[in-house]
């Protein structure tokens, strides 16, 4: 199992490379200069040469990729041209906001969706597989930001019970961290559960039609104890390579709550990045994200065997 | 729609005008909102509009823009010009004292300037004052300990505008400690009435009031005047989605929305609890006409352009009543700004037509480059298309971020853009920002020798009258080349809860939070 996962981590080096080039490359191609951005309609020509020359950015393409690859190998991944701080540890302070949303929000929305999509599946074509069938899609359906700032009209400003925008950390404060993010982490719960519980019903369906069930019933147990014992079980697994996908993704940011609730999160980061052509952070953030994807995927892959054991990391 | 202007800026007027109940320093904090966090510190630096306001309550230059957009004095009590025109003396104001509790003198200003002028500092006005520009600071000099003298190799009439520029960190006289002894830049160490507090990047920034604060006497005036810390601290938090904004002013979470987009304040303007405040800033709204682009070099065809459009409907349209329309450059509450430059030809659409027959044009497609970020922008482009149809202008919009358009601009890559430029608070420098040789700054968007050599003489003259009339004459010549068509001056929009008392709009568009209080 080491061995394998050693294996797997150091095949996504030739990957991660390959991304950083890419969106090394792409971000040149994007029209737009962070000088002009920076010193606006103001801009001096020679102004501005003098700031390009010392952001490094009148060397080549090559040369530039060459010595950001050189300096992130150990770890330094640059600085931010917009406010000058180490993007390693911007990104890392950035991502424990974002990771802390979006490990709450997974873990509630699986508990709430595998056994919604398994009971879905139990009685399917009935009145309650179309409640839950179609009260997922609806949650599917919902753009978050719409859902967010609903969830903020109605609790933050209706209401009144949490604050509406903000962010406190855990080390702080506990329990108004805990106010805060309330309403993103219920946000990104109700559009995940959407997507888990389909997903957990079609592995159910497919898992209810097999012989095993059809013994298990045959021999005379309880349909509460086929379901428990031998429908959830097996099919958790296809459900646990989603949930993989879909931390990937969140974990990645999620710039759009982040944006509504005033998160300070990766992906305001990497959006922010990206309009003020910011490109150390942008080559930050997508090398981390692209990082995140490889572990995370590696974990499912390795936790896989444990849900089916015909599943072997061999 | 006039009815609630007339509505919003009565209350505006009442509400700053309102006694001063509870109107003495107390332990509070007035929060107030940002939509992106401020980039850096050190005055002149890395910088936006954003950082322009908070650092404006940290950091105070020799002397400062007041209400009217005039220069007036800030840390000196006074300044004086030589005859030859050139050498500025100050006399500074006794008893000021930095952040550290250190006396300023003159010694503090002659190291804070000669600092900003080294180029390593990569102050972002250097090029204005170094020769590069109309003039060059040849020497500053401590004359006494409370009087310094600034020298410049040319007369020139923009000095004081450029030094309180607030991009310019308004020039702001710092404690030599601000700068480790590696030179490196550490923390402002100002006169301001606020020093920074706390700064959560991404999140807020606090600043907490200085208790040693020297303030100017008399009413509060712009950047200047007298300034009263009443809040025991400002905190603004950065709050980037304008919907989210809204909804924390509501919900009282934050006190004062700065910077508020048009279609949040159509509809805070109607909210109880909140009061809007709007004035014309010195910025500018205008469509840029590319005068070498093989079609729009014909005159004719700009001015057809300029014809078929019904200015006052568009700003009507897209400002709701918010906005006015003004066909200069110089903006409209400039005191420069007379009635012969609020003169716009009426809506012509047979002239337009006619002139565009002359031209030749055969309906080769004109693209105009637009971006979403600043809405009305776009809202002006889709209404000058449809005008301009009419008269037989084939305009076609490209959607830009607002990163690619202004790269576009800066290389004059485009046939003609709907642009918002940053505020001049100088008709020289308004002009200056447009006109140039293309050849070698392809941004300059009025390429007119003879126009050029006319703002260089409006930049020298030291006499109001003469400088009006070359204002007077540039608009002419402006107004017969359209290498754009100026629509408006775009306003501040300021949003506050009622309990937050003082709370002003100014030309210069930076929120003030002090002379500000909690009812």
């Amino acid at each position: 199992m080491l061995r394998y996962a050693l294996n797997r981590l150091l095949l996504s080096v030739p990957t991660l490379i390959l991304v950083s080039a890419a969106v090394f490359l792409l971000m040149r191609l994007v029209p737009g200069d962070p000088v002009v951005l920076m010193l606006g309609d103001q801009a001096d020509p020679q102004q501005a040469a003098d700031m390009r020359a010392a952001m490094g950015l009148d060397r080549s393409v090559f040369v530039q990729y060459g010595l950001w690859l050189l300096h992130a190998v150990s770890g330094d991944l640059g600085r931010s041209t917009t406010n000058d701080l180490p993007v390693l540890p911007l990104v890392l302070s950035r991502f424990q906001v974002t990771a802390t949303i979006v490990f709450a929000a997974v873990a509630i929305a699986a508990v709430v969706a595998i056994p919604l999509g398994t009971v879905a599946a139990w009685r399917q074509n009935t009145k309650a597989d179309f409640a839950i069938v179609s009260g997922a899609t609806l949650l599917l359906s919902i753009p978050s930001f719409w859902l967010g700032l609903l969830m903020l009209l109605f609790f933050g400003l209706k209401l009144g019970w949490v604050p509406v925008v903000g962010y406190v950390s855990f080390s702080e404060d506990a329990f108004k961290a805990a106010l805060y993010i309330v309403l993103p982490v219920a946000t990104l719960t109700l559009i995940e559960i959407g997507i888990l519980t389909r997903m957990a019903r079609a592995a159910a369906i497919d898992v209810l039609r097999l012989e095993y069930v059809a013994h298990a019933r045959a021999k005379g147990l309880r349909e509460s104890r086929v379901l428990r014992r031998h429908v959830l079980p097996n099919a958790f697994a296809p459900t646990l390579t989603l949930i993989g996908i879909v931390l990937g993704n969140l974990l990645g940011g999620v710039a759009v709550i982040e944006t509504v609730f005033t998160l300070p999160g990766l992906g305001r980061l990497l959006v922010d990045g990206i309009y003020a052509r910011d490109y150390p952070v942008v080559q930050g953030c997508m090398l981390f994200i692209a990082t995140i994807y490889v572990v995370v995927n590696l974990l499912v892959d390795l936790a896989y065997p444990f849900f089916d054991p015909r599943v072997t990391a061999s | 729609m006039r009815a609630a202007l007339g509505r919003t800026v009565f209350l505006g007027c009442l509400w700053a005008a309102q006694p001063a109940l509870a109107q003495t320093p107390g332990d509070y904090t007035i929060r107030a909102s940002l939509n992106s966090d401020i980039r850096g510190t050190q005055p002149g630096g890395n910088r936006d509009a954003n950082t322009d306001v908070v650092m404006m309550h940290v950091l105070e230059g020799l002397v400062a823009y007041r209400e009217d957009t005039s220069v007036g004095p800030m840390l000196a009590e006074s300044w004086s010009l030589s005859e030859d025109g050139r050498t500025y003396t100050f006399k500074l104001r006794q008893g000021v004292t930095f952040h550290n509790g250190a006396t300023m003198t003159a010694a503090d200003v002659v190291w804070s300037w000669r600092r900003y002028l080294n180029p390593a500092t990569q102050w972002r006005c250097l090029p204005d004052l170094d020769g590069r520009g109309l003039s060059k600071v040849v020497s500053v000099e401590a004359v006494d300990a409370q009087t310094v003298a600034v020298t410049l190799d040319k007369p020139s009439a923009i000095f004081l505008s450029i030094i309180a520029r607030a991009d310019c960190g308004q020039t702001a006289i710092l404690h030599p400690d601000s700068v480790g002894a590696d030179g490196q830049w550490r923390e402002p160490i100002g006169t301001g009435p606020y020093r920074i507090g706390e700064w959560k990047r991404g999140q807020s920034i606090e600043l907490t009031r200085f208790d040693r604060y020297a303030s100017r006497q008399g009413e509060m005036d712009g950047f200047t005047g007298g300034k009263v810390a009443y809040a025991a601290r400002l905190r603004f938090v950065v709050i980037p989605d304008a919907s989210a904004a809204r909804a924390a002013l509501l919900g009282n979470s934050v006190d004062v929305l700065t910077d508020v987009p048009m279609a949040e304040a159509t509809d805070l303007r109607t909210r109880a609890g909140v009061t809007l405040l709007h004035t014309p800033t010195m910025g500018v709204t205008a469509f840029l006409l590319q005068t070498r682009d093989p079609v729009l070099r014909d005159p004719r065809i700009r001015q057809a352009f300029a014809l078929s459009l019904d200015v006052r409907q568009i700003v009507e349209g897209t400002m709701e009543g918010m906005a006015q329309q003004n066909p200069s450059i110089v903006p409209i509450r400039s005191r420069w700004h007379d009635e012969a430059q609020s003169q716009r030809p009426a809506r012509n659409v047979a002239a337009a037509r006619r002139l565009l027959a002359e031209a030749g044009y055969r309906g080769q497609p004109i693209r105009m480059q637009v971006n979403r970020r600043y809405a009305n922008t776009y809202d002006a482009a889709v209404a000058a298309q449809a005008m301009a149809e009419e008269a037989g202008l084939k305009i076609e919009l490209e959607v830009l971020d607002w990163a690619t358009q202004l790269d576009r601009y800066t290389r004059g890559d485009y046939q003609m853009q709907s642009f918002i430029y940053s505020a001049r608070l100088d008709p020289s420098l308004s002009y200056e920002m447009i006109a140039g040789p293309k050849e070698t700054q392809p941004r300059k968007v009025w390429d007119n020798p003879a126009a050029q050599a006319l703002i260089q003489r409006s930049m020298q003259v030291t006499g109001d009258a003469e400088r009006q009339a070359i204002l007077a004459e540039l608009f002419k010549m402006f107004s017969q080349d359209v290498p754009m068509v100026i629509l408006y001056n775009q306003p501040d929009f300021l949003a506050g809860r009622d309990a937050i008392q003082g709370l002003r709009a100014w030309p210069s568009g930076h929120t003030r939070l002090w002379n500000v209080w909690v009812r």
